[in-house]
């Protein structure tokens, strides 16, 4: 078994070197690839999506005109109901008692803060001053990126990332009857790709990869 | 009348039916086995940590973060330091930690430095304590304890000396500072067996002597001014952390992988198992998928040697014809053959599984850590038996309908 697992990990490895950039960062984003949490105790299970804009509005770039615009608050309020997104048993008596639907937008200021700690960690305290400097001079690129005719528009459109964050809380009169939980989310948005599912309970943690031909992941024996 | 029919005719030719039923004996066996070492081998895995809420180490795959904290399984990429340990810990979700430092080995057992927190966290098989068997805690500052595979192996007891080597595969011994066993745990199928512990301030006191590795030459602090030193731990490997709300893992989760000041990695400990099953399994698959093919190949072996055998059993047929049996009886004998030795070939599969599994069982364990458990059928074997035996007497339906012929052809003359 042991050398079963020596060999896989060499295989293992190979695979993570290849994607360390999108699993590895700080800030992991895969699109594609949307996470959700699950976490259960005693009578509550929260539901904590985090999912890249690519999947759901099929774009990522600030919003550049009123159909984007649209198409992003289209979305959030899809992302209101829960039911467009996954569905509970109804006999385990599931009653939402908070929920909280947010575009999180990696901006250009969030990515300067990353830089700033990453120069705390060096404690490169004297060059800080100068990356201020740098900072400001890329604010004031940042205003012509609105401009379509920018030549540096491509690079940070791509660069610009964002995400649909949405957390949905329970109480249940009777958890144990989640025996299964249903994506509709799939079916939703025809631009979604796979969820993978971070899920723990007092039973301990598990995972799950779910995709849009079965859309549900078995939780029997694992609340 | 049938039945007594063809079990004597199977006896005329016993050195073949034997044969082959040993040959399909052999291969149902193997997939049996496969499936059992697969099923053992998964519920050995998930039963190694519990209760455990999330394991955190540098940055690094949590596949790898999972072999090398609790499986002893390769090597951490990085340490991490105690004061980011202490900022983690100190967060309000947290309600326990055991910090964990490896990276030495006493004659190819892993040296693990912790507290005394580990012996009271570190669950394993849903929720059970390790145990200590013999003597005592960790009092002294080189006093160790040793798993129950570590005391079998190298036969220590209570008291024994012992001198932990620098690294895992080293020449470079820490025998300025001799160890001394003071207590052993009780079995526990996890790797917790085969592991050396010491505790944090002892790992720190080794080492106090080196630098960046390697030993400063002619440097040696004597022990007893080692003992007055401040030896609180500077770094360890990774940290076995347990939560206050199940609901707060993943905050707690993100900001361990966003922590500013160091690259760390946390990971849920049955999230990492599952990634690694998921990889372990396409192997699973593969030697699933050999022993399934081995089957088939013996399947087509027994139809072969029915078929064969038809030739010199046309006699044979035509005598049952003689006696009055009409080609469909013919049919139904082969047919039955082909059942009996199917029926045969599993009990006599099973019968060895057992007995290897018994022989084995001991051996499996001590090398690889995996605890077979020598238990009844499961409803899913039986399943496969019936499928086995189905197939079986649906393949034999080859040479059945040949030998149909033959018997209307022939009828009681044969023209050979």
């Amino acid at each position: 078994m042991k050398y079963i697992i020596y060999i896989l990990l060499s295989f293992n490895l190979l695979t993570f070197t290849i994607s360390a950039e999108e699993t590895r960062q700080v800030d992991k984003h895969e699109h594609g690839v949307g996470e959700l949490n699950i976490a259960v105790e005693g009578s509550t299970i929260e539901f904590e999506f985090m999912i890249p804009g690519a999947d759901i509005v099929g774009f990522e770039y600030v919003a550049k005109n009123d159909e984007d615009i649209a198409k992003i608050n289209q979305a959030l309020k899809t992302f209101d109901d829960y039911t467009n997104i996954f569905t509970l048993p109804s006999n385990s008596l599931c009653e939402l008692n908070g929920q909280k639907v947010a575009l999180k937008e990696e901006d250009e200021h969030d990515e300067h803060g990353d830089e700033h700690d990453e120069h705390d960690d060096h404690n490169e305290h004297d060059e800080h001053g100068d990356e201020h400097d740098e900072h400001d001079e890329h604010d004031e690129h940042d205003e012509h990126v609105d401009h379509d005719e920018h030549d540096g528009h491509d690079e940070h459109a791509e660069e610009n990332h964002n995400e649909f964050y949405a957390k949905y809380s329970f109480e249940c009169g009777n958890i144990n009857a989640i025996k299964e939980v249903n994506f509709p989310y799939f079916a939703t948005f025809t631009n979604s790709g796979e969820l993978e599912v971070q899920f723990i309970s007092n039973m301990g943690s598990t995972s799950f990869e779910v995709e849009g031909d079965e859309p549900l992941i078995n939780t029997d024996g694992k609340i | 009348m049938l039945l007594k029919l063809t079990f004597n005719s199977l006896y005329a030719r016993l050195l073949t039916v034997a044969m082959t039923v040993f040959a399909i004996s052999l291969s149902l066996m193997l997939y049996m086995s496969v499936e059992k070492l697969r099923t053992s081998a998964y519920t050995s895995f998930t039963d190694t940590i519990s209760q455990t809420d999330l394991i955190v180490g540098a940055r690094t795959s949590s596949v790898q973060l999972l072999l090398y904290s609790v499986f002893r399984i390769g090597n951490a990429t990085n340490n991490i330091t105690w004061e980011s340990y202490e900022d983690v810990i100190n967060k309000k979700e947290v309600a326990w930690s055991v910090p964990i430092s490896l990276g030495d080995s006493h004659r190819g057992f892993r040296v693990m430095g912790t507290n005394s927190e580990f012996f009271k966290r570190y669950k394993f098989r849903g929720g059970q304590s390790i145990e200590l068997e013999q003597g005592k805690n960790l009092d002294d500052l080189y006093d160790v304890i040793i798993g129950a595979g570590v005391a079998e192996k190298l036969n220590y007891s209570v008291g024994t000396p012992l001198i932990v080597s620098h690294g895992l595969q080293s020449f470079s011994d820490h025998d300025d500072q001799p160890f001394k066993v003071s207590g052993i745990l009780a079995k526990t199928g996890t790797p917790v067996d085969n592991t050396v512990i010491v505790s944090l301030e002892a790992i720190e006191a080794i080492h106090v002597d080196w630098s960046t590795g390697a030993k400063i030459p002619g440097q040696i602090t004597p022990v007893e001014e080692i003992r007055q030193m401040d030896l609180s731990p500077k770094n360890i490997t990774a940290a076995l952390i347990g939560v206050n709300s199940k609901l707060q893992i993943f905050q707690l989760q993100r900001w361990i992988n966003e922590y500013p000041e160091e690259s760390l990695s946390s990971i849920l400990p049955g999230v990492a198992l599952q990634e690694l099953w998921r990889i372990v399994g396409v192997v699973e698959n593969l030697l699933l998928g050999i022993s399934v093919t081995v089957i088939f190949t013996t399947l087509i072996g027994m139809t072969a040697i029915i078929f064969s055998s038809l030739n010199e059993r046309r006699r044979e047929m035509a005598i049952w014809r003689a006696m009055g049996a009409s080609p469909k009886v013919v049919i139904g004998l082969l047919m039955l053959e082909a059942f009996i030795i199917s029926v045969m070939s599993i009990i006599v599969s099973t019968v060895m599984l057992f007995l290897t599994l018994y022989v084995l069982q001991p051996w499996i364990d001590n090398t690889y850590g995996i605890l077979v458990n020598i238990e009844m059928l499961s409803f899913k074997d039986i399943y496969i038996f019936m499928l086995f035996i189905i197939a079986a007497s649906l393949v034999s339906l080859i040479p059945a309908i040949r030998a149909y012929w033959f018997s209307i052809n022939d009828g009681m003359t044969i023209k050979i």
